[in-house]
């Protein structure tokens, strides 16, 4: 129940903040421009997706326009990503540092609520108003492809929770970065980098890391911790491929799960150990 | 059962590179406050006041000893459903209105959500911001949020109230409110456990007073034995004392000074008091008063801390 008020009180706290409504601002602009540009034409050899009304892609049958619009729906969430990283990070670092603030954390600890309980009822809010960003875009973008192409395609809706989840596992990161440095411009930096100088080269170690040596012991080092942290590129390349309906691995995401809960613990023990 | 009890303890913080450099918060720090009183702790800045409360809160833990509050030790997170703060220098989210504020701690802090509305006018009316209740508190004085602080430290109805500095900021009619408040809870059987500077403030509202230097407790006592001034009396008299029974005065006591209509006498004990009480009446001197010497608060403060630093 305390959890619960934590969530609320969180949701409220990052409404209060301008990025947020930016990030529902470029998500609303998309949304027109992609409400005043897609389109679809039937012709006499099939349909066609029109952008802006000029033919976007030859005529094919509902099935292939199915597979094309899958396609396209991946494409914006795969924007949709890039823009969650940059904003949602952003707008939503600085929540576990302020809670943690001199005069801030008094107050929440004097209360009977556990510390894990302030962590997590802090980092569930931060997700909870990004999952409401994304299903506000994706929603929105669903109903225009279905409108305006006449696909409905069920997979792209769910990739909502497939991008949160994403969102979720970076966020567990920042939120440790959060704990420990009690800086929202080192759990931005620290989140940024996780994902560009850590989870990236590690996605891609067989194309990149594996060439500097060919020790078994180096590469099982780099296989080790590719299974450590959470598998951000790899989930998020697995939305797109649900969303255009085709085949993921469901292991990054089981595997992310229990990194993602590793690090909250981790952090939840840290936050427990420090003294205000 | 007390309400707070502490024995022994101690809060040393280590800071710096590889955390090597040890800062001694708080020495072997005991104390026991019965309910219903109000207790105030004071000491310089720097001396653990607020180390103290803080380890009493779960917010830093104990570095030795171990601590209780209504019999149940230390940590316990249930306990705090019995205990309201008021943090110096807190900080409320400057979004939510006054009403919010109250609304979200108190949930956080377990008030009934029947009782929720009812609580939230009552305390406001109370610290007096009923007509400031749904202005943002990024707007309040220092003073307003002052107020709101004790009205969300009261949200669960706690049984033991720990206060920091809560007349920080606050005007001197507000300080007088705040003043009536405490000791309305006080009539209640509420403890309340305070932090302050302003020992004039203290003196008005103390049941007992400790005195904290350099984290090591000098002194306990009620503001009573704290300001006693050793055995020296002030005595009224009607008229000029003759310098004759002076001097035979001083033949026996410490010291005897005179300052217009009254008589510093400077006793070992009462019954040298006594006998220049006898010495006056002989001499057909007319006694008004005789009252004991006292200090103020401050002053004995200042004197301990003083003498504890001569050490």
């Amino acid at each position: 129940m305390k959890i619960i008020t934590l969530i609320r009180g969180t949701i409220r706290e990052l409404a209060a903040k301008a990025t947020l409504y930016v990030l529902a601002g470029i998500s609303t602009l998309m949304l027109l421009a992609a409400a005043l540009a897609v389109g679809a034409d039937s012709t006499p050899d099939g349909k066609t997706i029109t952008f802006f009304g000029k033919q976007a892609s030859p005529p094919v049958t509902n099935e292939m326009l199915a597979d094309l619009a899958g396609k396209l729906e991946a494409g914006f969430a795969g924007g949709l990503f890039l823009g969650i990283v940059v904003f949602g990070v952003f707008g939503t670092a600085g929540v576990i540092p302020d809670a943690l603030e001199k005069g801030t954390v008094d107050l929440y600890l004097s209360k009977p609520i556990a510390r894990w309980q302030l962590l997590l009822g802090k980092y569930f809010g931060s997700v909870a108003v990004i999952f409401l960003n994304i299903i506000y875009f994706i929603g929105g973008l669903w109903l225009i492809v279905g409108l305006k192409v006449g696909v409905w395609n069920g997979r792209f809706l769910l990739s909502a929770l497939l991008l949160t989840y994403v969102f979720a596992s970076l966020y567990s990161v920042v939120t440790f970065f959060g704990v420990l440095s009690r800086n929202m411009a080192i759990a931005i930096i620290a989140g940024i980098l996780y994902l560009l100088l850590v989870a990236g080269p590690l996605d891609s170690r067989q194309a990149g890391l594996y060439l500097i040596s060919e020790n078994g012991i180096y590469r099982g080092i780099l296989d080790g911790l590719f299974y450590i942290f959470p598998q951000i590129p790899a989930m998020e390349s697995g939305a797109m491929h649900i969303i255009a309906g085709e085949h993921a691995e469901a292991a990054p995401y089981a595997q992310s799960f229990l990194s993602s809960g590793g690090i909250l613990a981790l952090s939840a023990w840290i936050l427990h150990k420090k003294d205000f | 059962m007390f309400a707070i009890e502490s024995e022994e303890l101690s809060k040393v913080y280590r800071n710096g590179i590889f955390r090597r450099q040890e800062v001694a918060a708080l020495t072997g720090f005991s104390i026991q406050v019965a309910p219903g009183q109000i207790f105030s702790l004071l000491g310089p800045n720097g001396a653990g006041k607020t180390t103290f409360i803080k380890m009493l809160l779960s917010l830093a833990s104990p570095t030795s000893g171990s601590a209780s509050i209504l019999g149940q030790k230390l940590p316990d997170v249930r306990v705090r459903e019995k205990v309201g703060y008021l943090p110096e220098n807190h900080r409320y989210p400057g979004y939510l209105t006054g009403d919010q504020v109250l609304r979200y701690f108190g949930e956080l802090g377990g008030a009934p959500p029947g009782a929720m509305r009812g609580r939230i006018d009552s305390l406001l009316g109370l610290v007096g911001l009923t007509q400031w209740r749904t202005m943002k508190v990024k707007k309040y004085s220092k003073g307003m949020l002052q107020r709101l602080g004790l009205a969300q430290a009261l949200m669960n109805e706690p049984e033991i109230l720990f206060l920091d500095e809560p007349t920080d900021g606050v005007d001197p009619v507000g300080r007088k409110e705040i003043r009536e408040i405490l000791k309305d809870l006080r009539q209640k059987g509420k403890t309340i456990f305070l932090n302050s500077h302003l020992l004039s403030e203290v003196e008005l509202i103390s049941d007992r007073v400790a005195v904290l230097d350099r984290g090591r407790l000098l002194k306990v006592g009620t503001v009573d034995e704290m300001t006693a001034a050793g055995q020296a009396y002030v005595i009224g008299i009607g008229g000029t004392l003759p310098e004759s029974v002076a001097l035979a005065a001083r033949a026996f006591v410490m010291g005897l000074t005179q300052q217009g209509e009254n008589i510093t006498a400077e006793c070992r004990t009462t019954a040298e008091l006594n006998r220049v009480i006898d010495l006056l009446r002989a001499n057909n001197v007319e006694i008004t008063s005789v009252i004991r010497q006292r200090n103020t608060l401050e002053e004995s403060f200042i004197s301990l801390i003083a003498k504890e630093a001569r050490k």
